[in-house]
């Protein structure tokens, strides 16, 4: 009897670690959840009409609430609206359309990923051919640019969510350090790269503080603001042709030589709790990455927000496209026409954060009305608009992030004592090498 | 005429034939589908250039000169081996002696212990990959690194550096593989007849020759089989390097298949990737083509003897 319990016990605490394992099935259908790592999909269909779409979307959208108001202005369609995680969203679709079939009326695609479809145009409906040249104006040129193919004649997606970048900064750090903590004189104070540097070196000399934690992220923004970064639109490799890039490169190795920014990966568990900790001035982010740092630094007023030295970039947000292999396209360009337009995308901002790539809400009160607490009272919404509007556009290129990841690799490296110069020409061939795959 | 013809095709003996291969069928479709047709794709794509979207254009043996000059191609042979090595090695030993000392009489609470041993290899990867990623961290707190610090090692860099990445993968692989193996080895030792340690025991066996003499001979068999698994196994190595170094895959520490899944799903190019895995197949077919050797030569010299 006693074995035949401590075997009992055993196999309960067994499975119990099996079903903690198995991820959480219990998704009631509200719209998925971006922190779930596992392949769960939700599908929900709302409204009875006789044209189905099938909608592809990955995060926490809340468009769920946009679709029942256009399904009972359009009692016509049905849509059917199905959540996945990011990554297996991408993946699926791409394997679709690879397949040529199995693709959704409608997909989201993030930014990023977009890039991956440029030599794709066949597997997507130009929406030019749908009458998306009348929306354009809605649009922040950068954004619209995204969107289409080199030439420009053919586009992918309308626009959804932007993350366009700004300097987050720790008030208590700049004011040991000496300096005015408000957004305008910050702002002031950093308005160029020459002197961010100036400022790193005056903190750490001040405070023994480093003024960014991840060397990536200095030369993300350095990246972004470049006009021309790895690729010609015809895409071959340019980054010795012009200085754009290899100067952000220069500047983060110096930065890192000087020991004023540190390196620490993206997303561990070290570097979120370095945000509560501050132990580092600035941290160079897009608009999205507010709800990361109110997460992990709960106080309110430490953490403040204004605008980037020389500019700005984009990190983040998505596009709604319609594959090719859709039935209905005129009906899912009307539906994603009505769902990125302006008033929906005020919505989509004011109840979920995603921030607007119509510049139309810029202007809304309920835009301009919007602060936050949390940021001391900086006029958050107004800064984040300047930058959106501040992005450069740029061609990226379909082996923008393999090409991307070489030089992290070669940051990396840096960061851990080696010598830039080689890193950077290890990078290089290390480039070239990916691209002769093709 | 007619249907006493079919009548006499359908024999009795035919009747059962039929209805075994519809039995066993199921088995043989999903293989074909999920199994055969993809590997035999395979073959065909390494002669294409094809990055997945659009169509395939024909480029004969270009993508296996492609990948046989490229350094990392190489790099990727040498770390599967070398982590192999670290990872399975060490870890037969251990499960020999961990098997050993829970099947012996001597240890409280066995059934609490063997289920316990087996508890890593049921533990999810991901979070199998992402504790390792605290564990060995390069901030000097990093566990690891932490504990080297009483021994005056400076922060080591363990998804950098050469050693440290493999170090770091090896003991992955070594944490969750050891319990699935000492619960082979566990069964194959319970089948052991007892009779033989009472008899050794009563000659005055020590312990260490009762596993020299009685234990390892007679769990051949089942090392064969853990070797040959085990083996496979750090072939496939994929998932550990992934997540502990992320989707670029440094040099330092990408294995064969996370080599030949890097150019299909991050690169696009699915024709360096299929000449990539028709490679690994002739590796993996020669060796276990000399493991079988090796086995059947051991089996003969035993009977021999």
């Amino acid at each position: 009897m006693k074995k035949f319990l401590r075997l009992t016990a055993t196999t309960v605490l067994a499975l119990s670690v099996l079903a903690a394992c198995g991820g959480n099935e219990n998704t009631n259908g509200d719209g998925g959840d971006t922190d779930n790592a596992g392949d769960d999909t939700t599908s929900e269909t709302i409204g009875d009409g006789d044209i189905e779409l099938v909608f592809w979307e990955f995060g926490n959208t809340g468009y769920d609430k946009l679709i029942e108001e256009y399904v009972e202005e359009n009692p016509n369609v049905t849509i059917n609206l199905q959540n996945s995680d990011m990554n297996d969203l991408h993946d699926n679709l791409f394997t679709s359309i690879s397949a040529g079939t199995g693709a959704p009326d409608i997909t989201m695609i993030e930014e990023a990923q977009i890039e991956r479809y440029r030599n794709a145009e066949h597997a997507f409906t130009n929406l030019y051919d749908l009458g998306a040249e009348e929306v354009s104006e809605n649009y922040l040129d950068w954004v619209w640019q995204n969107g289409e193919n080199a030439d420009g004649d053919f586009l992918f997606g309308l626009p959804t969510d932007i993350g366009p970048t700004v300097m987050f900064y720790r008030t208590d750090v700049f004011e040991e350090a000496g300096f005015d903590s408000s957004p305008e004189a910050v702002s002031d104070l950093v308005a160029t790269w020459d002197d961010f540097e100036n400022v790193a070196k005056e903190i750490q000399e001040k405070t023994g503080k480093q003024m960014v934690d991840g060397a990536e992220l200095v030369y993300n923004a350095r990246r972004d603001q470049a006009t021309e970064q790895y690729f010609n639109t015809d895409d071959e490799l340019i980054v010795e042709e012009h200085n754009q890039i290899s100067d952000a490169y220069n500047y983060v190795a110096s930065l890192l030589d000087q020991d004023l920014i540190g390196n620490i990966p993206l997303w561990t568990p070290e570097w979120f709790a370095g945000m509560d900790e501050g132990s580092y001035a600035t941290m160079l982010a897009p608009a999205w990455m507010q709800g990361v740092i109110k997460d992990n630094s709960p106080e309110e007023g430490v953490w403040s927000l204004t605008t980037m030295p020389e500019g700005a970039g984009n990190w983040g947000g998505s596009y709604l496209t319609v594959p090719a292999e859709s039935e209905h396209p005129e009906e899912a360009y009307k539906f994603i026409e009505w769902l990125t337009a302006p008033e929906q995308q005020l919505k989509a901002f004011l109840d979920y954060g995603l921030f607007p790539s119509a510049p139309a809400v810029y202007e809304m009160p309920e835009f301009l009305e919007y602060e936050d607490s949390y940021f001391g009272g900086a006029p958050v919404a107004q800064i984040f608009s300047e930058a959106a509007e501040a992005v450069v556009p740029v061609y990226k290129g379909r082996n923008y992030y393999p090409v991307d990841g070489e030089v992290k690799e070669a940051i990396d490296n840096v960061a851990a004592g080696s010598d830039p110069q080689e890193e950077w020409e290890a990078a290089l061939v290390r480039m070239e090498r990916i691209l002769d795959r093709q | 005429m007619e249907t006493s013809k079919k009548a006499k095709w359908l024999t009795e003996k035919r009747r059962t034939a039929l209805s075994a291969y519809l039995f066993i069928s199921p088995f043989f479709i999903l293989f074909a589908i999920f199994g055969l047709f993809p590997m035999i794709f395979s073959f065909y794509l390494s002669f294409f250039r094809w990055d997945g979207l659009n169509p395939m254009t024909f480029n004969g043996f270009k993508n296996f000169e492609f990948i046989f000059n490229d350094p990392v191609f190489y790099s990727s042979i040498k770390n599967t081996f070398i982590i192999g090595i670290m990872g399975t090695l060490p870890q037969i030993i251990i499960a020999i002696l961990i098997a050993f000392a829970l099947n012996s009489t001597l240890i409280r609470f066995r059934n609490t212990f063997r289920t316990m041993i087996f508890l890593p290899y049921i533990t999810s990867i991901v979070a199998v990959a992402i504790i390792f990623g605290v564990v060995f961290n390069n901030q000097p707190f990093g566990f690891a690194n932490y504990i080297l610090s009483f021994f005056d090692v400076g922060p080591i860099r363990w998804d950098a550096e050469y050693w440290p990445v493999k170090i770091a993968i090896a003991t992955m692989v070594f944490w969750r593989w050891v319990g699935y193996n000492t619960i082979i080895f566990l069964a194959g030792m319970q089948s052991i007849p007892k009779e033989l340690y009472e008899a050794a025991k009563m000659d005055g066996a020590t312990l260490s020759q009762q596993i020299r003499l009685i234990t390892l001979p007679m769990l051949k068999p089942i090392t064969m089989f853990v070797v040959f698994t085990a083996t496979i196994g750090s072939f496939q190595l994929f998932t550990e390097p992934l997540i502990f170094l992320g989707r670029n895959l440094r040099e330092e520490g990408i294995t064969m298949v996370a080599y030949l899944w890097r150019d299909a799903f991050v690169y696009n190019s699915f024709g360096t990737a299929s000449a990539a895995a028709i490679v690994l197949f002739l590796i993996i077919i020669t060796l276990t083509a000399i493991n079988l050797w090796i086995t059947n030569r051991i089996g003969r010299s035993k009977k021999i003897s």
